[in-house]
């Protein structure tokens, strides 16, 4: 008898942990395969080197800061494909699993619902095309940030997970700090003075390399107001914005909507996630109590209520993306609906448990229930499927991408710290390459590379052109416009730009720029730029970013030790235990 | 007689359930849905459309 409940109660642990594997690998399908997957701002290169930008030293703001650098260091030891391979599923199965575990602990069905909509739903859909991973890696952190966060409040104790949880979940700007409001919301403690200080602390720590650069660059870099109406919370296929968002979708770019949210199944998936969370909100108060219930809506509110100020005001958000330093990082309004995912998830699946209970008691009917409760999520957005029906596809970087790498760092080598940066033309952001099925791509060139880069950072939304913000762009395009190649050159020599590489397939005009050409393909050239003009960096920028990353890495170091003497101690007591018995 | 219905219409309502996913599934990979291939004569590429 012992044994069949401790097969049922494995099968129970293991089913939702199999669910989500099953889930992640039927909506990344393809995009498993051999190659790299680019899309929008997903760009992922075999080796990305580690420079001085990535960690925060950059003209502009630190759009890509810790990530980039994270990645870096990653894949000097796994190769960048099967990192980014690693990271797709990681943006997923931790998640559904994290999920499971904000349902009702006895019941299967609401655990494996909790794990069906946390990992397929519009947001997850919407920021895997549009290429945030790390938004999505801070999505898939946050279940655990809750339990976790509970835990540190009613034990008194930090865990020790939470040290690497929180920075995982901070690897963007966003993404720190919605990982910061859910740990906030639920570690804080009344008459904890300390406890709360080491929590803040924590929140510091985690989102030290993004925060400390950005405000480095708070009086040099400026975010255009129009973007606050480009970015704002939109509709989602069918659905308005605001109500979109009560379904985690409404993302900016409609290009990134799958076609089924055009019609009825959209309306059909929010009615099915109301019903539920109508269906469980009276037990999921009782079973949450007060002081979590509060964590869990104020979270919501703050992630709702933001999302829908950007589609009720954009004027608004345009005057304070301008105004208030760091405001900008709010104007993607549906970003913010990863704080409304921990609630919706949570009483969704009390939900599917009280329909459960209320469910027929002949087992068939009770199993085929079950089934459909569960996979109605994957139902009402079938087109997520195997990549996003083929949307997320690898591809392989062309010969000349290499062949270039391998110039331009034998380039560095020779010149050493004369070598000047890289600048990447024509000065537009996006690609549309052939070789990627012809799927937009921010370009990864700079980052294929190895030297810091000056690329365009100017985006255009349906027609409207939003200024860059990057100062260094704006002397870069003003150095372009010289009249002749040798002055273009010079000036560019001046900015610190030692080499150029233009893109032939890319749109855009390339002026001409003299210098030696070291690679000369169909696909692009590379010029080598004489006697560039080293960018100095102030050493105050230096001292910051050194001081920011000693207190990322130390939470880190924190969280490693803590586990691994947490996993001491447990060892320690079981063998005592076997010894006693 | 009460029993008998819901554990007839649970039967049912997995049924469909299970159906139309694979139904949708399978349409949604059958369906065309490839990008439109960039014009290098086109002076930039968006990065959305709000519209």
């Amino acid at each position: 008898m012992v044994t069949v409940d401790r097969a049922e109660s494995a099968w129970r642990r293991w089913l939702p942990r199999a669910w989500s594997l099953a889930l992640a690998l039927l909506l990344l399908g393809p995009a498993l395969g051999r190659g790299y997957v680019l899309s929008y701002d997903m760009v992922w290169v075999p080796d990305l080197a580690l420079r001085g930008d990535f960690l925060g030293l950059a003209s502009g703001l630190p759009r890509a800061v810790p990530s980039d650098a994270v990645v870096s260091v990653l894949d000097g030891l796994v190769p960048g494909a099967v990192l980014q391979k690693l990271v797709l599923l990681g943006c997923l199965v931790p998640g559904g699993i994290g999920a499971a575990r904000l349902a009702p602990g006895d019941s299967l069905v609401g655990r494996l619902v909790a794990v069906s909509v946390y990992q397929w739903n519009p947001f997850v859909v919407e920021r895997l095309l549009i290429g945030h991973w790390p938004v999505l890696l801070g999505y898939a952190v946050l279940p655990w940030v809750v339990v976790g966060a509970r835990r540190w409040r009613t034990e008194a104790s930090m865990p020790g997970a939470l040290c690497l949880l929180v920075p995982l979940g901070s690897l963007s700007a966003s993404a720190g700090v919605a990982t910061a409001v859910v740990l906030l919301a639920f570690a804080l403690a009344r008459h904890r003075t300390r406890s709360n200080v080491t929590v803040l602390a924590l929140v510091v720590a985690a989102n030290a390399p993004w925060l400390v650069s950005g405000l480095l660059h708070a009086s040099a870099a400026s975010t255009d107001a129009a973007g606050a109406d480009a970015f704002a919370l939109n509709r989602d296929g069918a659905l308005p914005g605001p109500v979109a968002a009560l379904g985690l979708g409404g993302i900016w770019n409609t290009e990134v909507d799958l076609p089924s949210r055009d019609g009825v199944l959209a309306w059909l998936s929010l009615a099915f996630l109301l019903v539920l969370a109508i269906a469980g909100a009276r037990a999921w108060i009782r079973r949450t109590g007060r002081r979590d219930a509060v964590a869990f809506g104020a979270c919501w509110a703050v992630g709702y209520l933001l999302a829908v100020l950007t589609w009720l005001a954009p004027d608004l958000m345009g005057w304070l993306v301008v105004q208030v330093p760091g405001a900008g990082l709010f104007r993607d309004g549906a970003r913010a609906l990863v704080l409304c995912a921990p609630l919706l998830v949570s009483v969704v699946a009390q939900g599917a448990a009280e329909v459960w209970r209320r469910a027929p008691r002949a087992a068939v009917a009770r199993t085929s229930l079950a089934a459909a409760i569960v996979v109605l999520p994957i139902t009402l957005l079938p087109d997520a499927a195997l990549g996003l029906s083929g949307r997320l596809r690898p591809a392989t970087f062309p010969s000349a991408y290499q062949q270039a790498r391998e110039v331009v760092s034998d380039q560095q080598r020779r010149d050493g710290d004369e070598a000047g940066d890289l600048l990447v033309l024509p000065l537009t952001s996006y690609r549309q390459p052939g070789w990627n099925h012809d799927h937009k791509v921010l370009d990864p060139m700079g980052r294929f590379l190895t030297p810091d880069y000056v690329a365009s950072d100017r985006l255009v939304v349906s027609g409207v052109d939003l200024a860059g913000e990057d100062p260094r762009l704006v002397e870069v395009s003003r150095a372009l416009a010289g009249s002749t190649p040798e002055a273009r050159s010079r000036s560019l020599a001046d900015l610190g730009i030692g080499v150029v590489v233009v893109e032939h397939d890319a749109p855009g005009d390339s002026p001409e720029v003299a210098g030696e050409t070291l690679l000369d393909t169909t696909q692009l050239t590379v010029i080598r730029v004489a006697e560039p003009v080293p960018r100095t960096v102030p050493g105050g920028w230096i001292a910051g970013m050194t001081l920011a990353w000693v207190l990322y890495l130390a939470a880190l170091l924190v969280g490693v030790v803590r586990i691994s003497r947490a996993g001491l101690t447990a060892r320690r007591r079981a063998g005592a235990k076997a010894m006693s018995g | 007689m009460g029993s008998i219905l819901s554990t007839f219409g649970a039967l049912v309502i997995g049924g469909i359930v299970a159906s139309a996913t694979v139904i949708g599934v399978v349409n949604a990979q059958t369906s065309p849905h490839g990008a439109s291939p960039a014009n290098v004569n086109q002076p930039i590429i968006q990065y959305g459309s709000t519209n």
